[in-house]
């Protein structure tokens, strides 16, 4: 069975998730662009450098995540991150300052001289995205990058890498089956199943606006506008966070249906958008589960 | 609001090393040195070192001293005396130290990278399998060497600065070749065949009982061999008393165990140094590039 079979992709600048369920060739996919794997045929090229031939080369420009957790018993963060530096090939002065600025970068600040085998997961996921950045490189491959983390941590290392995103001249790939992840850091989407791209492209293209869905917000008093809402033939749908609705109008004049309402029921409209098609309807939808 | 965000430079600097292997075997020594078990170790090493010290200060300096009370005692000592087979026992004795410590330190060097996910790390930066593998052997083999090769080559420098003269020259100029290649007989067999063992296994514990265990069963089957068929050329069978063979013949020891060609022990030493290479590169590479 082939990993993956007739994948033709083009990578740009910004952030690209990789999209797909388990074991759909995600991460095969990130290890033939680090010459881990090597493809069968067909041809790859990174940096405009082919791969594999040229894979030292390309890893000079190139920072990885990998998905599974690390430890490096009785070393520090600190020792990790400069043997890391080292490898790349700085000096031993410029690989420890660059190891005490990312760890700074990443909020390890305070534990870099511990040892790793006392390292949480968090701790250590946040050593792996260190690692990656250590030399500054120009695409940095992220696999499932939020694996294992609480929702908090989540939040933190998904900004961490939206912040890296928007360094200029930085290309991200983020690979991962939680779509919500890919939501927060990505503008593309590149979606994998079974081995093959099912969708691609813009997620703002490919999560078109509805007609007539709006998410709302109101300053009070939600249960009794929402109540008035499903009363007229809306349709209302608790988003999260919580205070956030997303309607369904009825009719063609749906935002002035739900100001009155707002206005009947003494409150006022805090937020309103129109609704866009969710990332993971596409998605359901690509992978022929819709 | 914060004073300041923590980020992070733009890095320009351009790679220097060439020699990426040497990386690694830095950070493995420096990783060994943490460890209270390692010292200990090394020190035993060095307390034979001090011991083959003090005989060589007794031969060249006491035992040639008429005026020394001490110098009766020392000049007819056999023990005492300074010759080829001195550092033949001195490197056969501190054989036994050396695999301990390499043992010790090697078992892990390549399950343990293994079992922390290290390598797809390692590898993602320009760091090639030829690298690592030499680093890792490279790490063994200097280790190895600083206890056996180091300290025999200083000691019969010694030797010829304590008791200067052509005699002692002519006599022991081939001392220090004899050491080398027979320290690196022995060390570099050991080294690979650990690091064998710590690529195939999946943890320290594992690679180092099955190295104690190969020896033993290796050695044991020598013997029965030997026994059962009673001829004592079956021993060279024995990995360790096929490097003893070689020993001899590289100092002209004429205490012999056995009459073995010493062209089929060193066959037998480059056969297995050979096989414990291959299995290391490639599970080495097989990290890297996955097949």
């Amino acid at each position: 069975m082939r990993a993956l079979d007739g994948v033709t992709l083009s990578f740009g600048k910004g952030a690209t998730g990789l999209l797909g369920p388990n074991g759909a060739g995600k991460s095969t996919l990130i290890k033939t662009l680090l010459g881990f794997v090597r493809a069968e045929s067909g041809a790859i090229r990174v940096f405009d450098l082919e791969m594999p031939a040229r894979a030292i080369d390309v890893r000079h420009r190139l920072g990885y995540m990998p998905e599974r957790e690390i430890s490096s018993p009785k070393v520090s963060a600190v020792s990790f991150l400069t043997y890391c530096g080292r490898i790349f090939g700085m000096s031993r002065v410029d690989a420890l300052e660059r190891a005490h600025e990312v760890l700074n970068y990443v909020k390890l600040g305070d534990s870099r001289y511990r040892n790793m085998e006392t390292y949480s997961t968090g701790m250590l996921q946040r050593v792996k995205l260190a690692q990656a950045i250590l030399h500054d490189p120009k695409l940095l491959l992220f696999d499932e990058p939020t694996n294992g983390l609480d929702p908090d941590g989540r939040i933190e290392i998904l900004n961490l890498i939206q912040d890296i995103a928007e360094r200029p001249g930085v290309s991200v790939i983020v690979s991962s089956h939680l779509l919500p992840d890919v939501q927060h850091v990505c503008s593309q989407v590149v979606m994998i199943d079974k081995g093959r791209v099912v969708q691609s492209g813009d997620i703002q293209a490919l999560t078109p606006r509805h007609d007539n869905h709006f998410e709302i917000r109101f300053r009070d008093n939600d249960a009794a506008c929402v109540a008035a809402l499903r009363a007229a033939g809306h349709r209302c749908e608790r988003l999260h966070p919580g205070n956030t609705w997303l309607v369904q109008c009825a009719g063609a004049d749906g935002v002035r249906t739900i100001f009155e309402t707002a206005a009947r029921c003494s409150t006022q409209v805090r937020h309103l958008q129109p609704a866009r098609h969710s990332l993971e309807s596409v998605f359901l939808q690509a992978v022929g589960k819709d | 609001m914060p004073i300041y965000t923590n980020t992070y430079r733009q890095y320009d600097g351009q790679p220097r090393h060439r020699f990426r292997w040497l990386v690694v075997v830095e950070q493995e020594l420096k990783t060994l040195a943490k460890f209270r078990v390692f010292k200990l170790l090394c020190l035993a090493a060095f307390l034979h070192i001090i011991v083959r010290l003090l005989q060589i200060v007794a031969y060249d300096v006491l035992a040639q001293d008429p005026n020394n009370p001490l110098q009766l005692i020392f000049a007819n000592l056999d023990v005492v005396e300074i010759k080829a087979s001195t550092f033949f026992g001195f490197l056969y004795l501190q054989t036994s130290v050396m695999f301990i410590i390499l043992l010790y330190s090697g078992a892990g060097m390549i399950c343990n990278d293994v079992r922390n996910n290290l390598m797809e790390i390692y590898f993602s930066k320009p760091l090639t399998w030829v690298d690592y593998a030499l680093g890792k052997i490279m790490t063994l083999v200097l280790l190895g060497l600083s206890i056996t090769a180091l300290p025999g080559v200083l000691l019969v420098g010694l030797h010829n600065l304590l008791l200067p003269g052509m005699e002692t020259l002519q006599a022991s100029w081939w001392w220090p070749l004899s050491i080398m290649a027979y320290s690196l007989l022995i060390v570099i067999p050991a080294a690979l065949c650990i690091l064998a063992c710590s690529a195939q296994l999946p943890s320290q514990n594992y690679a180092t009982i099955t190295i104690i265990m190969a020896l033993v069963a290796d050695s044991s089957l020598a013997g029965l061999l030997a026994g059962l068929l009673r001829q004592r050329n079956f021993l060279g069978v024995s990995f360790p008393l096929a490097l003893r063979r070689i020993g001899e013949v590289l100092f002209k020891d004429t205490r012999v165990l056995f009459t073995l060609s010493w062209h089929w022990c060193l066959l037998f030493v480059v056969a297995v140094t050979l096989f414990a290479l291959f299995i290391v590169l490639r599970k080495v590479r097989r990290e890297e590039i996955a097949q």
